[in-house]
């Protein structure tokens, strides 16, 4: 199929050559920095993040990888690096990069994902996700593992379908959850009447004494 | 909920009997109840509670002791998610004094005219706004807040629950800063175009450690409020909160918030800001910390037109210190490593510090004012200044809106950093303008239930 189209339309295979130059470059650059992110030096790492911002939405995906490592400062590097890359891209004016980034992001909300990762792409995408984000995110708020996280960044995503994940959350959420999604509802400047607040709801208890008058 | 200043005496006490009753600890008539509806009377006691106990909070814990015993004030609580800090508190406090974790406790309490709150900086706006929707003055640790959204929230709920509040920018209050305001707002130095901030670095996180379960006496959760969840890590906490951007911001948000509140007063730009705000810098490359080490920040105001910049400099670049005798009024300058430069057509004046220390230039200290010079405001104190500002109505001299007013410089410093390139700010609407990702980091939202 690829040779027949190759031969109808001449000027797809010079088209169909650069994308394989330009492909392989990408791999070439993800993979360059993937390998400063992990190397056990803080200078080269210090290296690599400076070239992650270049490297962009392609260095999404393996830069999850890199936040699983067993090295907490290539963890630290590795999430460095994702957030370099979502502050260029929010950047007025870089629509295309940023739609790249956000899909790649939405990506890593799966459950083969860490709580780790999934919580720093749930925040990211509360800084760059619009409506195209509210559906994944919203699936999240019955996941007991993110669902508060989850619910952040719905209350952060502005328009109109953050808003309506959020009211339909607060109907089919567990109870113990739907003080949490009211919470946002209220911060978006709805009035909920059901479940109260309960900000001001003390909680804690202390171990510590007083001091006892003495004779007492 | 019911303030304790819309409470007649009878009521009040009525309450706080049962409430006594039922509780095993005393409780104290607040002066609000026994004062003029709304204001504590002139000679009575005010009735404290703090709220974070370490650190500064243990400073104002041990400042408050000798007032209550010089017979200016009561203390009533301390609070503290910190276990051993509580204790050492309570031992501070002495007798009479109820200890707690959650601070919502001291909020119920109606014998309590004011808190003073002195926690890391990821709870000042909740606790701040929380504390005037019960009816508590509030002196609040700097800065104010640490989003825009916060600072807002501040200000509406003073107004609304009409609270003094005093943001612990004490640079204001000091004795040379008075001279230093005064010399230049009598145009010694010209019509001032230019204030250059400077600073030694944010520190790196050298020693690195793993994530780890928070130690026994720490409540992590509470310690956490309302930022997002995440691992304990030792080096979180304590006092190092400040080199983590969410919970300190670095040396712009604690150092800036004394320098650039001088400046901001000085310059009489209180209630104004900028049109835009541009930072550089160097972010740290491991560790935890994830402040700017190095950082320079260029705000620019309009009508009237000006230019503040905040610099963290390596050392060696710090302009030198003014060689002192100790007899001047702020004594010696035991911080050298931070200020600003003020520069005039006529001249520059430099001061040192801006926090508890604030050291003006000799020029300005010893600039005998003229018949007809123009005089400035003379705070009798930090603390003395809100206590006037409690009893009598007052604005104090760092009151909500002009602390909000220097944090937002701070937080907006921050962001600018954080997202690599300029924003435009407008100071009227206090809305970051034409950048979705920026304008939507001017909030933060929070995790239930510590939340505005």
């Amino acid at each position: 199929m690829y040779k027949k189209l190759i031969k109808a339309f001449p000027a797809a295979s010079a088209v169909a050559a650069a994308s394989g130059r330009a492909g392989a470059a990408e791999k070439q650059a993800v993979d360059g920095l993937i390998a400063k992110l992990r190397d056990k030096s803080d200078k080269v790492r210090a290296e690599g993040l400076l070239s992650a911002v270049e490297v962009g939405a392609p260095a999404v995906k393996p830069l999850a990888k890199v936040m699983e490592d067993d090295d907490i400062e290539v963890v630290r590097a590795g999430k460095r690096a994702l957030w370099k890359i979502v502050r260029n891209v929010g950047r007025p004016g870089a629509g295309n990069e940023k739609k790249a980034v956000v899909a790649k992001l939405v990506g890593l909300l799966g459950e083969k994902q860490s709580a780790l990762v999934r919580r720093e792409a749930l925040w990211m995408l509360s800084e760059i996700g619009g409506d195209e984000t509210v559906e994944p995110v919203a699936a999240l708020l019955s996941d007991e593992e993110v669902r508060e996280d989850a619910r952040m960044v719905l209350q952060r995503i502005p328009g109109r379908q953050s808003l309506e994940a959020l009211k339909d959350g607060l109907k089919n959420a567990p109870m113990d959850f739907r003080p949490n999604i009211a919470q946002s509802l209220r911060q978006r400047g709805l009035m909920v009447r059901r479940p109260a607040s309960v900000k001001l709801v003390p909680t804690k208890k202390t171990n510590v004494k007083p001091l006892k008058d003495e004779g007492t | 909920m019911k303030r304790t200043k819309q409470l007649n005496r009878r009521e009040f006490l009525a309450g706080a009997a049962t409430s006594a009753a039922a509780l095993s600890f005393p409780y104290l008539v607040p002066s609000s109840a026994l004062a003029a509806r709304g204001r504590a009377g002139a000679n009575e006691r005010l009735t404290m509670a703090h709220i974070g106990v370490g650190g500064m909070g243990g400073y104002h814990l041990q400042d408050m002791v000798k007032r209550r015993d010089r017979g200016e004030v009561n203390i009533a609580a301390v609070c503290d998610a910190d276990e051993n800090r509580l204790a050492n508190a309570v031992k501070t406090a002495g007798k009479g004094v109820q200890p707690y974790r959650d601070y919502r406790y001291i909020l119920q309490r109606k014998d309590i005219d004011a808190v003073v709150i002195a926690t890391p900086d990821h709870w000042h706006g909740v606790q701040m706004v929380h504390a005037a929707e019960c009816g508590k003055h509030v002196y609040v640790e700097k800065p104010a807040c640490c989003t825009i959204e916060e600072g807002k929230a501040m200000v509406a709920a003073a107004r609304e629950n009409k609270i003094s509040v005093q943001v612990g920018s004490q640079g204001r209050s000091q004795p040379e800063a008075y001279l230093a305001h005064r010399y230049l707002v009598n145009g010694n130095i010209g019509h001032i175009s230019r204030v250059d901030c400077f600073h030694y670095p944010s520190p790196a996180d050298n020693n690195p450690v793993p994530d780890s379960d928070p130690p026994p006496e720490l409540d992590w959760d509470l310690w956490l409020g309302p930022l997002r969840w995440r691992q304990y890590n030792k080096r979180y906490c304590h006092g190092v909160f400040r080199w983590i951007m969410e919970s300190g911001g670095g040396q712009i948000r604690d150092r800036g918030a004394h320098v650039m509140s001088c400046a901001m007063w000085w310059m009489g730009a209180d209630g104004t800001g900028p049109v835009s705000i541009e930072a550089t810098g160097t972010a740290p490359t491991k560790g935890l910390w994830d402040s700017a080490i190095l950082m320079n920040v260029t705000y620019t105001f309009k009508n009237p037109d000006w230019t503040l910049t905040w610099t963290q400099m390596p050392n060696d670049k710090l302009p030198s210190a003014e060689k002192r005798t100790g007899k001047e009024p702020g004594g010696k300058i035991s911080r050298p490593g931070y200020g600003a430069i003020y520069r005039g057509d006529k001249g520059e004046f430099i001061h040192w510090g801006g926090d508890g220390g604030t050291w003006a230039e000799k020029k300005a200290r010893e600039w005998k004012p003229p018949v007809g010079a123009e005089d400035v405001y003379k705070s009798p104190g930090h603390k003395e200044d809100w206590f006037k500002g409690i009893k009598t109505g007052a604005k104090t001299i760092m009151n909500i809106e002009a602390a909000v007013g220097v944090a937002n410089l701070c937080v907006l410093g921050n962001l600018s950093f954080i997202c690599g390139r300029k924003l435009r700010w407008d100071p009227v609407k206090q809305e970051i303008v034409g950048d979705e990702q920026a304008r939507r980091m001017m909030g933060r939202p929070q995790r239930h239930p510590y939340h505005l």
